[in-house]
């Protein structure tokens, strides 16, 4: 399954079964509040009913992921960032080491090639953190197979999605 | 010395380790100074009292390897009005993992803050382990170091350090790992059920 994460409208996007697209910015997502209830009360599941449940089980699920979002301080802007921290019961509260790093096990989430459309970079320094941040978060995420693409202007965002699910498609 | 304000970014700040950070850190710290948590969501009213600082201190966890995303609104609403008064920034950082070096991008997401608001980012201890460090007798590497923190806050002086649990990885694997089950004991979660495979039942 091909999965799309979003802040913002894609209209042009061709639509296809294997394809799924959440519109984040659209979705009630609550902050995490930290309570490791996903970990140590409820594994796996958050025991918050918003509509993250239904999401954080498709990012871990799909086999290729396109997140599209806008920057905030080198990091994902703040309605991908909440959906990032509310996917925590795709781990386990148990760690491993990996890559020399001792880093959180994870459940049954597929290993993912990513790909990254991020816009709002103020400076090249902003696009050279969140290349970092990316890198660091695929650790924990099974997404190390990653590739990120900055647009300098939100009109070639949509240029840039259609060629990465073109990409896919081939 | 001027006034502190202390900020704490933990979603779950009134039973967080930056709590415990920030109480430490206080025994340590003679000078004037105001508390605030984000999870209080009067941000306008923070901003407006932090003119009156000289200095800001966040205290906050690593967060999906980066900031909460709570202290990011509070980042957002200081971008939107940025402190007149150019306070000193320091920072406290803590993450779960034995590696304090894993803060590190969160430690430059401040840093780029800083540039942003024309703050100057001063001091930071980056603490690795940081979950479990409030109930180990390792706590006393922290609090020897956060009262070092606020000595240099109060002379104006630069400081940058980290500490973590002086654990091979391997037995700080074990022992966090026993930290996790004994909590999910706690509420009658077995070893199996917290290895659960699945999310969400599937």
């Amino acid at each position: 399954m091909d999965l799309i994460l979003t802040d913002r409208a894609l209209p042009s996007l061709p639509r296809h079964d294997q394809l799924h697209v959440v519109h984040v910015a659209e979705q009630r997502i609550a902050p995490c509040v930290g309570c490791f209830g996903c970990w140590i009360k409820t594994p796996g599941r958050c025991v918050i009913r918003d509509d993250a449940p239904a999401i954080y089980p498709r990012i871990a699920h799909c086999d290729r992921l396109l997140v599209v979002s806008r920057l905030f301080l080198g990091c994902y802007d703040l309605p991908m960032k909440r959906l990032m921290e509310r996917s925590l019961p795709n781990q386990q509260a148990f760690i491993r080491i990996h890559h020399g790093e001792t880093h959180h096990i994870q459940r049954s989430v597929h290993p993912k090639q990513m790909t990254v459309v991020a816009y709002g970079a103020e400076s090249d320094g902003e696009k050279a953190l969140f290349a970092r941040f990316v890198t660091r978060n695929a650790l924990n995420t099974l997404s190390e197979d990653c590739t990120i693409h900055f647009a300098d202007s939100e009109a070639q965002v949509d240029t840039l999605v259609e060629k990465a699910v073109a990409a896919w498609e081939n | 010395m001027g006034k502190l304000m202390i900020i704490n970014g933990s979603p779950r700040a009134p039973k967080s380790n930056s709590r415990h950070y920030i109480q430490a850190f206080l025994s340590g710290w003679s000078g004037p100074y105001e508390q605030y948590s984000v999870v209080e969501k009067k941000h306008a009213s923070c901003l407006e009292r932090l003119e009156q600082c000289s200095d800001l201190l966040l205290v906050f966890p690593l967060y999906t390897d980066a900031l909460p995303s709570g202290l990011m609104e509070f980042l957002q609403a200081a971008l939107a009005q940025p402190p007149a008064n150019k306070p000193k920034v320091h920072l406290v950082i803590n993450c779960g993992f034995l590696e304090p070096e894993q803060n590190d991008v969160a430690v430059d997401m401040i840093r780029l803050f800083c540039e942003r608001t024309g703050c100057p980012f001063v001091s930071c201890l980056r603490i690795g382990g940081g979950e479990g460090f409030p109930s180990t007798p390792f706590m006393g590497m922290v609090r020897r170091r956060l009262k070092k923190l606020a000595a240099a806050i109060s002379r104006g002086r630069p400081i940058q350090m980290k500490v973590s649990m002086p654990l091979t990885k391997g037995l700080f694997r074990k022992a966090a790992n026993r930290y996790w089950l004994n909590r999910g004991q706690a509420f009658g979660v077995t070893q199996a059920q917290m290895s659960s495979l699945e999310i969400e039942g599937r």
